[in-house]
């Protein structure tokens, strides 16, 4: 049905270029809506008159349109209840309230208003990117100065009035989120649900006109019907047979699935409103084997957050090691991490990487940063001693860590001494007094080091793990959503096609539809008719018997 | 060393066979078919789809990681997609000038993959820890075969573009009197056939070789909705699997990171795409422009992120 416009304008052209206008920009949308909206209301549309967009040109070409309708196998009954659902609720000013909603939700369900919120989204979106995120208001004066505005007029004040430096949370990006759910939610109840009851009546076309009035129709000369209807069966259509008329339809689930898309999307924008309300986030670099307490490092994000029991477990950092390439590059980060509850019993333990985060009782912790926290050396066979390490800042990602140890008199105002350096755990690189070069030690090879006398031991290097704790109770529905969204994605790839046969005399018409995968089914269908037999004349006349009987 | 004789050599073998194979097409398209040399070039879409395949397997082999870490990896996957869009195709639908298309398209990336330009990328280099995970396989596999269908897809509705507007243009500039009369003839023709509300449709029908065209076009546009919704699906899936991986890796399913984003958008212009089909007042010329949009910022997600080399997907810029 959808896929089918029987409506004919005369000036096809014209209403073309109105309707290519209106996606695009957003502020001519009103005037039509209105339009739509009242004309909706005085012809009394038919639930199939609502599936299509041109109502303005709908009264000129009633005629033509009902003739077409009805070939196009719009049942009816249906037609009329609408009708009449119509007439009763035009009844004052209790049919007014009563209308109201019935209004916004043809308002809402209107094809054009949805694609030009996606587009409004998509552009959102784009400026989001293109616009820096998150920064001092300060930046946005620099960069988006009033006195040379990009573009010619596009100054900081529109960024900060508008709330553009946080695009993804600003007023008008969720606006338009929330309408494009409502939009989604209301075209699903007007238009979808609908369309799927009319599809789903399975009816009989009993006249050869209309039948060959379909996208595709073919003529077999000499075949049986009941032939034509094993061979559809075959190729996995469901067939009825009634007398000398066929109908078959096949993949009429993939009339569901945008249902399901929608209800989909829904459930991950419910996913994701749960997400950013009810969730708790933070950060933490812990030296290893230091503690902490899971619910001093959490935030909440919004309203809904609300700590649970597990948020009072201790996290003690067993261990925190990386693994290297041969090229002496890193491969991947583990943290050895243990879980103890009030009574300092353990209830979990687990070695942590990037990609396998822990979870416990809600909580996730995933390994995302790392530091070096100390370096633990023998100085003359005395210690071990902690040196901390202090990040270095360097140009680009590469991290440098280094640490200082004082030879001679600490209180003297210059004083001197050995500086290491790191960039990872795997070798120091040691400086002497002077800062020449004195050599190149791996932690754990326990070769001493000679500078100046001083005998030096690396013992061990001691990095931080970096942490990353969540809680997010908008997941498992988002997931859902996922799952649902990939499924019914994939089953809207499935075309409903719908076939229906005569029996007239001894040729056979058939006719057929479908409604995605136009370029194909006359190809198929070719196919599956190349497949009747042709009957000849002894089985002719039995043939005919069993249909006059 | 063999790996990377072998990667070289093939590389440049199915760059030759996919420019040959061009050639041949155009020239069948520009002259009337011969059908000798279409099959040659149809052989040697063959030979760069296994040529291709080669090179994957063999930068698998010797890298230990499956071949979509860098721009320069994903780009030969994604000739390889066009190139066995181009079978699948073909297989559908034999002669059509539909193929030169996804061929040309093969082509492209796979010149661009080649091409000095990005040389430096030709080293496979390591994973991040990152990227160590099944994941990597699922996601980008299914992004790149999804931008690659689309890529196909948005093509097919840009030629419709061209090839209507080409007609439209030539119609108006003949006389007024040439279209109004045949409304009149065609007009009650119309009320009897289902197809489109076309006003190219009125004028199709007056010779031969319009008809002609008029079937290529709606070829045309069936076959591009078709490979787009394809596409809509594999880009459904990447985005997803690609959030739940985000999840593990990252600590949330969607970070707002420009490449996702863009993503986004993609998904957004051919979700628009999609919702134009449904009405037939804007199927055809209007789906068409927004399909060729989706062309546009394929690319500009595609290439112009990693351009960029910011955000959480900066793994394969240039640098």
């Amino acid at each position: 049905m959808a896929t089918v416009n029987p409506v004919r304008t005369p000036n096809p052209s014209l209403v073309r270029t109105h309707c290519l206008k209106t996606p695009i920009l957003h502020s001519t949308f009103n005037p039509q809506v209105h339009t739509l909206f009242n004309k909706r209301i005085t012809l009394s549309f038919t639930i199939s008159s609502k599936l299509k967009a041109s109502q303005d040109v709908r009264k000129k070409k009633e005629n033509v349109s009902r003739k077409i309708v009805l070939s196009d196998s719009s049942p009816p009954p249906l037609k009329n209840d609408e009708v009449s659902t119509k007439v009763e609720s035009r009844g004052g000013v209790i049919g007014l309230v009563k209308r109201l909603p019935r209004r916004v939700l043809s308002v809402l369900s209107n094809l054009p208003l949805a694609i030009g919120e996606m587009a409004a989204i998509a552009a959102l979106m784009a400026l989001g990117t293109v616009i820096e995120q998150g920064e001092a208001p300060d930046f946005y004066f620099e960069k988006y100065p009033e006195d040379n505005p990009v573009l010619g007029f596009f100054t900081w004040r529109w960024i900060l009035t508008l709330g553009f430096d946080h695009m993804f949370s600003s007023p008008i990006f969720l606006g338009l989120l929330v309408l494009m759910g409502l939009s989604l939610m209301s075209c699903t109840y007007t238009t979808q649900i609908p369309l799927v009851k009319v599809a789903r009546r399975w009816n009989f076309l009993h006249s050869a006109e209309a039948i060959r009035k379909q996208e595709f129709s073919d003529t077999l000369p000499r075949a049986s019907i009941q032939d034509l209807g094993v061979i559809l069966m075959g190729a996995g259509y469901e067939v009825f047979l009634k007398g000398p008329s066929l109908y078959a339809f096949k993949g009429l689930v993939g009339r569901f699935a945008p249902i399901g898309v929608h209800l989909a999307m829904l459930l991950i924008m419910a996913g994701g409103t749960l997400s950013a309300t009810g969730s708790f986030r933070g950060s933490v670099t812990v030296p290893q084997g230091l503690n902490f307490v899971i619910g001093d490092v959490l935030g909440p994000t919004g309203f809904l957050s609300t700590p649970t029991d597990a948020f009072s477990t201790e996290v003690h950092v067993n261990k925190f090691y990386m693994d290297y390439y041969d090229s002496g590059e890193v491969k991947q980060f583990h943290t050895d991490l243990s879980l103890f509850d009030l009574g300092g019993k353990e209830v979990l333990r687990k070695t942590i990487s990037v990609n396998d985060p822990l979870r416990y009782g809600g909580i996730t912790i995933y390994q995302t940063d790392w530091s070096f926290s100390a370096l633990q050396i023998l100085k003359n066979d005395e210690g071990p001693f902690n040196l901390a390490m202090a990040p270095l800042k360097v140009n680009g990602d590469k991290k440098l860590f280094g640490t200082f140890l004082p030879v001679g008199d600490v209180n003297s105002p210059n004083v001197k001494g050995i500086s290491m350096l790191a960039r990872d755990l795997q070798s120091i690189v040691i400086y002497d007094q002077e800062g020449k070069f004195a050599g190149v030690r791996r932690p754990n090879s326990k070769l001493p080091i000679d500078i100046d006398s001083t005998k030096i031991v690396i013992v061990d290097a001691i990095g931080s793990t970096g942490l990353d704790l969540k809680t997010d109770p908008g997941v498992p529905i988002v997931y859902a959503g996922f799952g649902a969204l990939m499924l019914t994605t994939c089953i809207s790839y499935l075309s409903h096609a719908q076939i229906w046969a005569l029996q007239d005399g001894t040729s056979v018409i058939v006719g057929g539809k479908t409604n995605r995968a136009k370029a194909e089914f006359p190809d198929d269908m070719n196919r599956l008719l190349d497949q009747v037999p042709e009957l000849v004349e002894s089985s002719l006349s039995s043939q005919s018997d069993s249909i006059s009987g | 060393m063999i790996f990377s004789t072998l990667e070289h050599l093939l590389t440049h073998i199915s760059f030759s066979v996919v420019s040959i194979g061009i050639t041949i097409h155009l020239i069948t398209l520009l002259v009337d078919e011969i059908k000798g040399l279409y099959d040659s070039s149809e052989k040697g879409m063959i030979v760069t789809v296994f040529c291709l395949t080669g090179l994957l397997i063999t930068r698998w082999i010797y890298s230990r990681h499956f071949p979509l870490s860098d721009l320069y990896e994903s780009l030969i996957f994604l000739s390889w997609s066009f190139s066995i869009i181009h079978r699948i195709l073909y297989f559908k639908n034999h002669q059509n000038h539909l193929s030169t298309i996804t061929a040309s398209s093969a082509i492209f990336t796979q010149g661009f993959a080649t091409s000095g330009f990005l040389t430096k990328l030709h080293q496979s280099g390591i994973l991040v820890p990152a990227l160590q995970v099944q994941w990597l396989m699922m996601h980008v596999s299914m992004m790149v075969l999804g931008y690659a269908a689309l890529l196909c897809g948005s093509l097919l509705s840009t030629a419709l573009l061209v090839i209507t507007f080409r007609k439209v243009i030539r119609i108006f500039g003949k006389s007024n009197n040439f279209l109004n009369g045949n409304e009149s003839f065609c007009f009650g023709k119309i009320q009897y056939m289902n197809e489109k509300s076309n006003v190219l449709l009125n004028t199709y029908f007056l010779s031969a070789r319009n008809y002609y065209r008029y079937q290529v076009i709606q070829q045309l546009d069936r076959w591009s909705y078709r490979i787009i919704s394809l596409g809509f699906l594999f880009l459904t899936i990447g985005i997803l699997s690609g959030a739940v991986w985000a999840n593990e890796a990252w600590g949330s399913y969607w970070n707002w990171d420009p490449k996702e984003t863009w993503a986004f958008i993609t998904w957004t212009i051919f979700g628009i795409y999609l919702h134009t089909r449904t009405n037939t007042n804007f199927e055809g010329v209007n789906s068409a422009i927004v399909a060729s949009l989706g062309f546009l910022i394929i690319w500009v997600c595609y290439f112009g992120v990693n351009l960029l080399g910011i955000g959480l997907h900066s793994y394969g810029s240039f640098n």
